[in-house]
């Protein structure tokens, strides 16, 4: 970085950076600026914790500088922080060393926006359901997604509307889709989608939602939407399902209601491969060019290879980031829509793209993959996924 | 923004038509950029067509040339402020009927349409 003001500003959309402080090496010229000035110390430990009386200790030993200005613990001029570093040992099934491995100590310089992840956390959110995305990965997800002032946001699985608020937090316009309108609405007691956009005072950027199937969508052929956040339905807690007639429904008299409407209609079962598949196709035809496509796609450990994630001649994939629960994980998938003078990625780059990607050494070639009309390549053998909810619930 | 996607309909199918329209005024935050961006992508005849029929306002058959902050603002009043609370949306074509319930358009076919 090279100025306090870019690291202000980019820890102005970091989620995952804690601080930034400054570090420097050079004793007469680091000391000058704070001869006089008021100060006050921050300790942290990561991978441990220190007690009060630990901290005030570590800061004692600092009383060597020939820092004159007062100790003010509510407004200094300049905050110090000290770092110990004791690595993330645990997680690794190892004690905690006695001493920190890493010290780092300097003057702070900018906060992240981590205190977001309190401010959206889900538990003081109104309006929940089970599928609800945590508070941390929403902002995640928003921020990767470049949502800003000015972009349009859809997520077309928008369930309680999880991305909606992140993404309208960042300051982009957002709008909804679901099958399912009652999860858009609510039960009636107040609490919906847009009730959280109250809540959180978003209701000037969260436009609204719409009630639709992505298999049969009604949106305008258009390069409209900015970016594509969502967490399509894994067929785990939220069963997929799309528009169709179903064989095993009883047949219908009439296709309206007493009062007129329209009674809802069949459906079948949306295979994930399918959604996965759909959704790719639906991001690169309607994105902006440069626009980006951010969602999950759940994976069994055992069996996923990186060839399984459906690719788009006019989408290039940026990143595949998973979060592991051991057998099973998922995977947050970034894609970008290429420009409009750009060519589209041709089937021998994906494979190599897709190679590169393997942990062992898969031999691919053109035969294996299956190129659609609209650019859309995928496996010619049904990808690993699409066993997803059978081999889920056998664990 | 929306069109009739029932399977083969598709002469007269946008801009959809509303009737029984209950309007409600809702207050969005204005971007001049954004908005510069979108009315490259509205349909502009259908938008005007629209915004007519519903009595929210009358615009210039053809986007002006010279586009202001003020035209701008005036196209974000009708395209991000105006929302459709209660209604029918009437596809010309098809005749298929999407209600709109508490401001949430329902574009639910039935599954001999798709």
């Amino acid at each position: 970085m090279k100025s306090a003001a870019d690291a202000k500003k980019l820890l102005n959309r970091s989620i995952l950076i804690k601080e930034v402080i400054e570090l420097r090496f050079h004793w007469r010229k680091y000391h000058t600026p704070y001869l006089k000035t008021s100060f006050k110390f921050n300790v942290t430990a990561f991978g441990s914790s220190l007690t009060i009386p630990q901290q005030v200790e570590r800061i004692e030993r600092f009383s060597f500088l020939p820092y004159d200005g007062d100790i003010d613990l509510k407004n200094p001029d300049v905050v110090f922080s000290l770092y110990e570093d004791y690595n993330d040992f645990p997680n690794q099934g190892l004690p905690v060393p006695d001493a920190p491995i890493r010290l780092f100590w300097g003057p702070f310089v900018a906060e992240s926006s981590r205190a977001l992840i309190q401010q959206y956390d889900l538990k003081k959110r109104g309006y929940l359901g089970t599928t609800s995305m945590d508070a941390e990965l929403s902002l995640i997800m928003s921020n990767v997604a470049l949502a800003r002032p000015g972009s349009l946001v859809l997520d077309p699985f928008v369930g309680t509307g999880s991305f909606l608020v992140t993404s309208s937090h960042f300051g982009a316009y957002t709008i909804g889709s679901d099958i399912d309108g009652r999860q858009i609405r609510g039960k009636g007691n107040g609490k919906s989608i847009e009730s959280n956009a109250k809540q959180y005072s978003l209701e000037d950027r969260i436009l609204g939602t719409v009630v639709c199937d992505i298999a049969h969508h009604p949106w305008r052929d258009c390069e409209l939407w900015d970016a594509i956040v969502c967490d399509p339905p894994y067929g785990v807690r939220a069963g997929a399902k799309k528009i169709a007639v179903n064989p095993k429904a009883p047949p219908k008299t009439s296709i309206y209601n007493r009062d007129g409407g329209y009674k809802l209609p069949q459906c079948v079962p949306y295979e994930l491969d399918d959604v996965m598949a759909d959704l790719i196709s639906f991001a690169a035809k309607f994105l902006v060019p440069g626009g980006r496509l951010v969602y999950w796609l759940p994976t069994l450990t055992d069996s996923y290879s990186p060839k399984d994630v459906p690719r788009h001649k006019r989408l290039r994939l940026l990143d595949n980031c998973e979060q592991s629960f051991n057998k099973w994980a998922r995977r947050m998938i970034i894609m970008e829509k290429l420009k409009a003078d750009e060519p589209d990625l041709d089937l021998d780059a994906l494979l190599i793209e897709i190679e590169k990607g393997m942990q062992t050494k898969v031999a691919l070639d053109e035969k294996d993959m299956k190129v659609q009309g609209d650019g859309l390549v995928t496996l010619i053998d049904n990808p690993a996924h699409a066993g997803f909810r059978k081999g889920y619930f056998k664990e | 923004m929306l069109m009739c996607h029932v399977k083969g309909c598709a002469t007269d199918n946008f801009p959809l038509r509303i009737e029984d329209a209950e309007l409600e005024q809702v207050e969005v935050e204005f971007n001049e950029d954004f908005m510069r961006r979108m009315i490259n992508k509205i349909e502009w005849g259908a938008f005007v067509q629209t915004a007519f029929a519903l009595g929210v306002d009358q615009l210039p058959a053809t986007v002006p040339e010279n586009i202001d902050t003020e035209f701008l603002q005036r196209i974000h009043r009708v395209a991000m402020e105006t929302k459709l609370k209660e209604g029918k949306m009437i596809c010309n074509g098809c005749k298929h009927v999407y209600p709109v319930t508490d401001g949430i358009p329902n574009m639910l076919l039935q599954e001999t349409e798709v």
